[in-house]
């Protein structure tokens, strides 16, 4: 029996939704296979971590305490940085460490305390190496890779 | 640099597999479309009865100018993004096929008594899409890097009030009483400047934000109980604010400020991390709007439609109807959204027009009642997954301008989806937003497509970052 205009009709109106639906069956599996990829604000690789050393009191954090570090760290006390240090000598956006063609570089962040390596201020970005101490407020720390 | 080569291994594979379904879904539409204006629903379906060849060339052209696309960002942007073209070429070919079926049916009767209807509402809606494509091409050539956006952004912003005043100035001295002031005429385009004023001010807040993140995160400055930031960074916020508010006296469209403020508030929140913030704008804004509400008759107005109990129609229901500008377009809209049911009436077998502005204002309506509401479902799913994949780009950018400006922008579409669609459904007044890519309208789909065009190199730009050129 040929098929009616209006049955006809019905059928692709029906295939439409389904068609809709499909599609969006098909953008979740893309995206379902795409979630093994890590995502994050910064690369995932670590390329070696930030070690606690020596602190003053009343810091309370213990020694040996150890942070990842990726080609580009920010320092501080607030929650937009990459290591997160609850001291109050450390300020809310306090130093960064970039990685740049196999050297750590360290620069202040307009902190009020100020950051140092071995003694010397950070104002434009220092180079610092493995064993050099760098001083953020009051804790010291070492890059161990 | 642009590198560009061209590698069967390593086209788009992706992207063009998700194509295949939206073409599909445009050629079913316009075989139906065909058959419902031309063939006799009672009658068996022939190898005769179906459409000609050259009446699919509207959206074999489409096909192609998304073809075309795919093609020239597996060249030159392999590792942007797979996934948003597919999302925002299936909506902006729904939105073509809606205003070629609408067109036909939305007839005005003039004053010598001869009807006009609105019959180039399709070809025009395709040639803006095509239109669009290209100025997303042009998007992500021209922004090479985001960085030399977030140096200039107050020319951006100058760029968007330039763009404001100009319309408000014309326009107040066209009509004073018209409804809405937002439009510019030049010759024959009609052309909404608002659009492109709310991508300029994404960028400055981006930039501006950005740069003072941390200030605004921990920034200290009392007055009583809030904290506020300092007042060397909160200037610049105030005064964009106030422009926003500025515009919903002049302008009159309430709908533009609204979002906004909405943008601001997601921005803020998202750079600094501070749910204060957030709670003291709102509080300002709702204290403001209560003033607004006061002073201006026609936000009462719209609120008051908001209030028409549709269920135990009443006199009062009545007045609110029969009201000038008052609830009769969207009485009608829920009428239409109702008599759509599970699945709708078919493309091209309801009837949206009865709808006033049925092809911009309320073309949601106008999709549920065709598409039913497993169809307007299935579209607002579809918003969702742009939505999402504009914030996954956001999240994986790699500086805080990215990040900032790629949340924004994708806050903006979702924000203009959102207030439309309620307004639509009688949740929030009606505004005069559009719809994106759904609703008729050059400057709106222009807009959104240099939205995508950002989003795209951003993510462009981050994957080039994260995994290397090759």
């Amino acid at each position: 029996m040929p098929l009616q205009i209006d049955a006809f009709l019905l059928i692709l109106r029906l295939l439409l939704i389904v068609l809709l639906y499909l599609f969006l069956m098909q953008v979740v599996l893309a995206i379902t296979r795409g979630l093994g990829k890590p995502v994050g604000p910064k690369t995932p690789a670590v390329l070696g971590s930030l070690v606690v050393i020596d602190r003053r009191s009343p810091c309370t954090i213990p020694l040996g305490t150890s942070y990842p570090l990726s080609v580009r760290t920010t320092i501080g006390r607030g929650p937009v940085n990459d290591i997160q240090i609850e001291d109050n000598s450390v300020s809310a956006q306090h130093a960064h460490l970039s990685y740049h063609n196999g050297q750590w570089y360290v620069q202040d962040a307009g902190s009020s305390n100020g950051t140092y390596v071995n003694g010397l201020p950070a104002g434009d970005p220092l180079p610092i190496k493995e064993g050099d101490k760098l001083y953020i407020g009051n804790i010291a720390f070492q890059i161990k890779k | 640099m642009a590198r560009w080569s061209l590698s069967l291994q390593r086209y788009r594979w992706k992207e063009l597999g998700l194509f295949v379904i939206p073409f599909m879904i445009f050629l079913l539409e316009m075989t139906q479309l065909f058959l419902v204006d031309h063939a006799d629903p009672l009658s068996s379906l022939t190898a005769q009865s179906l459409p000609p060849l050259y009446n699919f060339v509207p959206v074999l052209g489409l096909i192609v100018a998304l073809l075309a696309m795919n093609l020239v960002l597996s060249i030159f942007f392999r590792k942007a993004d797979e996934m948003l073209l597919p999302l925002v070429g299936l909506l902006s070919g729904l939105g073509v096929l809606m205003a070629t079926r609408l067109g036909p049916d939305i007839c005005f009767t003039s004053q010598n008594g001869s009807t006009s209807c609105l019959t180039t509402l399709g070809p025009n809606q395709l040639l803006w899409v095509i239109l669009g494509l290209a100025v997303c091409l042009v998007t992500l050539f021209v922004l090479r890097d985001t960085g030399w956006l977030s140096r200039y952004y107050m020319i951006a912003a100058l760029l968007g009030i330039v763009l404001v005043s100009v319309t408000v100035f014309k326009s107040l001295h066209a009509d004073f009483n018209s409804p809405t002031h937002d439009q510019l005429n030049i010759g024959p385009l009609n052309l909404q400047p608002s659009e492109l004023l709310k991508i300029c001010l994404v960028i400055f807040f981006a930039a501006y934000l950005s740069e003072n993140n941390f200030m605004l995160a921990f920034g200290r400055m009392r007055i009583g109980p809030l904290r506020l930031p300092p007042i060397k960074q909160l200037g610049p916020l105030t005064i964009m604010l106030g422009l926003a508010l500025l515009i919903f006296f002049l302008v009159r469209e309430l709908g533009l400020a609204l979002l906004i403020y909405g943008i601001f508030l997601c921005m803020i929140y998202l750079a600094s991390g501070q749910l204060r913030y957030v709670v003291t704008s709102l509080i300002v804004f709702v204290a403001l709007g209560y003033i607004g509400y006061k002073a201006l008759g026609y936000v009462q107005g719209r609120f008051a439609v908001v209030s028409i109990d549709v269920l135990n129609w009443s006199n009062k229901s009545d007045a609110l109807y029969n009201a000038p500008g008052g609830a009769f377009q969207v009485v009608q809209g829920l009428i239409a959204l109702s008599s759509g049911g599970l699945i709708g009436a078919g493309l091209g077998l309801g009837h949206p027009a009865f709808v006033p502005v049925a092809q911009s204002d309320m073309v949601f309506t106008a999709l549920g009642e065709e598409l039913g509401v497993a169809g307007l479902f299935a579209i607002i799913g579809v918003y969702l997954f742009i939505i999402y994949r504009g914030y996954r780009i956001a999240m994986e950018a790699m500086n805080t301008f990215d990040q900032l400006l790629a949340a924004g922008l994708t806050s903006i579409f979702a924000l203009q989806a959102l207030i439309i669609a309620a307004g639509n459904m009688k949740f929030l007044p009606l505004t005069g937003i559009p719809l994106p890519f759904l609703s008729y309208g050059g400057s709106s789909i222009l807009a959104n497509y240099i939205i995508v065009g950002i989003l795209l190199r951003i993510s462009y730009n981050t994957s080039l970052e994260r995994e290397g050129i090759a």
